[in-house]
């Protein structure tokens, strides 16, 4: 389980996130929406410390964590139970696709090279990139490179694997591919959370929904309720725009 | 004036010089070696933005590039043992060599910490994040992901400059060190023929250029491989 407790962060005078609390069940995939600059992304890098928040608790499994006293080795326990999936793949550019993927598991977790190397086909044939294992990442295309990216967070086998807007920075003609491996690794059950800015995508992978605004929590619910009958107004706004984008679609 | 030109003697000069290259080689290899350790030293405060100890390192990479190499050898040779007396050690007994050495250590160090630092800033912060986030102390980070990709971004700069430097260990010998130079210097004397040592000598530096070259391309070759989109 995960618990975030009152997250805060600011720099300088400027306050990004006011207090957020925000729990998460094991198998759960909590989807963060809100308009840019609401804080979500911030959110999520503070919880790997990415982000050093100022004030809070950050709970993931047994590691208990109070963000203003954090020491390093507590910023390394969070790291460890966690991965993260980023917005621009940030792929170790030396290394090859395989090698990216085998170099948490043997340089973290010590584990011999032979069996790190298993489990990394293994995730990259759930990526559908086997072929591409002896590749380095400048010979991949961007949908290539954020799946690698997705094998490379699920080799460590997280209690939670954090997306960063993981098809912003995608041709559109390669959403689709990395929507429907993430998908496809919700349904086997792994615990995420999700910054995204694909409403449909948000809609049908997660089963809790966050709304985010100006560093708080809007309101949060079922995506079936937050689309179809959110309450608050500024939540209303919001999602008009894309339910009208819908009903055209159809 | 010289006695007059005998092309013939080039050929006999060149074996005759070729038996101090070595000198050349040891000068620039101990060079590097230093120089490594002096360009990360002068590089990390900057690079972090250490206060104080970033300024020193400003004022030293500017004070070396801003004054003749030549000069740098004799502020060394005459300075370092009047500045180490002050703590009671003697040195200004030992060889010239290790002067020679110590000065382009220093020289080439603080030249070598601008190729690093922007090598450094060069590869992505986003990849140090992804190393953070699967759990890689900032220390292991540095060393398995940026400092391989800054090697291979730095390696055609420092080889310039590695290049730049084995041409000016031609001034060693204005200190003493018999080396090419220094034995054309006396080869010259004795024959009377100084034409022909120095057209010797201008081949060999060259001919031990291009092999630094071929040596420095076949290693950017090697190192930078993943940059190739098609392999």
């Amino acid at each position: 389980m995960i618990q975030l407790r009152n997250i805060r962060k600011t720099y300088g005078k400027h306050s990004v996130l006011n207090g957020i609390n925000i729990t998460v069940e094991k198998g759960d995939v909590i989807a963060i929406l809100g308009p840019s600059g609401s804080g979500k992304t911030t959110l999520l890098r503070c919880i790997n410390f990415l982000e050093h928040p100022n004030e809070g608790e950050i709970t993931i499994g047994e590691v208990a964590v109070d963000c203003k006293h954090a020491s390093k080795k507590d910023v390394l326990a969070l790291r460890r139970k966690t991965a993260m999936v980023f917005q621009h793949y940030n792929l170790f550019k030396h290394k090859t696709v395989l090698q990216n993927v085998m170099e948490g598991l043997t340089v973290v977790q010590k584990m011999p090279a032979e069996e790190a190397r298993e489990i990394s086909l293994l995730m990259l044939a759930k990526v559908g990139l086997t072929h591409k294992a002896d590749s380095y990442p400048s010979q991949l295309s961007g949908g290539q490179q954020q799946r690698v990216g997705i094998a490379r967070a699920l080799a460590l086998n997280p209690e939670v694997i954090l997306f960063d807007e993981p098809t912003s920075s995608l041709d559109p003609e390669l959403v689709g591919e990395v929507l429907t491996v993430i998908q496809n690794i919700a349904q086997e059950g792994v615990t995420m959370i999700v910054v995204t800015h694909e409403m449909g995508f948000a809609r049908d992978i997660s089963n809790h929904i966050v709304f985010m605004e100006e560093g708080r929590i809007i309101e949060e619910g079922k995506p079936q309720d937050i689309f179809n009958a959110p309450k608050e107004e500024r939540t209303k706004q919001f999602f008009k725009r894309f339910t009208n984008e819908w009903s055209y679609s159809i | 004036m010289g006695k007059s030109f005998d092309i013939g003697l080039i050929l006999d000069f060149i074996p005759k010089l070729l038996g101090y290259v070595h000198v050349t080689f040891l000068i620039l290899a101990g060079a590097i070696l230093i120089g490594i350790v002096i360009g990360f030293l002068v590089a990390l405060p900057r690079l972090y933005r250490i206060p104080v100890l970033a300024q020193i390192a400003a004022v030293y990479v500017s004070f070396i590039r801003g004054t003749p190499i030549l000069i740098q050898l004799f502020l060394i040779y005459y300075g370092l043992p009047e500045l180490l007396k002050l703590v009671s050690i003697d040195i200004s007994q030992w060889s010239s060599m290790f002067f020679v050495i110590v000065t382009y250590g220093l020289s080439i160090g603080g030249l070598f910490s601008e190729v690093i630092r922007a090598a450094v800033t060069s590869v992505e912060r986003g990849q140090t994040e992804a190393a953070y986030s699967i759990g890689m102390s900032p220390f292991v980070a540095f060393i398995r992901i940026v400092l391989p990709q800054s090697f291979a971004i730095a390696l055609p700069n420092l080889a310039n400059l590695i290049i730049a430097y084995m041409k000016d260990t031609s001034l060693a010998f204005s200190i003493g060190v018999m080396d090419m130079t220094g034995r054309g210097q006396t080869l010259g004397t004795t024959t009377s023929h100084f034409l022909e040592v120095y057209i010797s000598l201008a081949v060999i530096y060259y001919l031990v250029c291009i092999l630094l070259e071929s040596i420095f391309s076949r290693m950017e070759k090697r190192v930078s491989r993943y940059e190739r989109k098609f392999g």
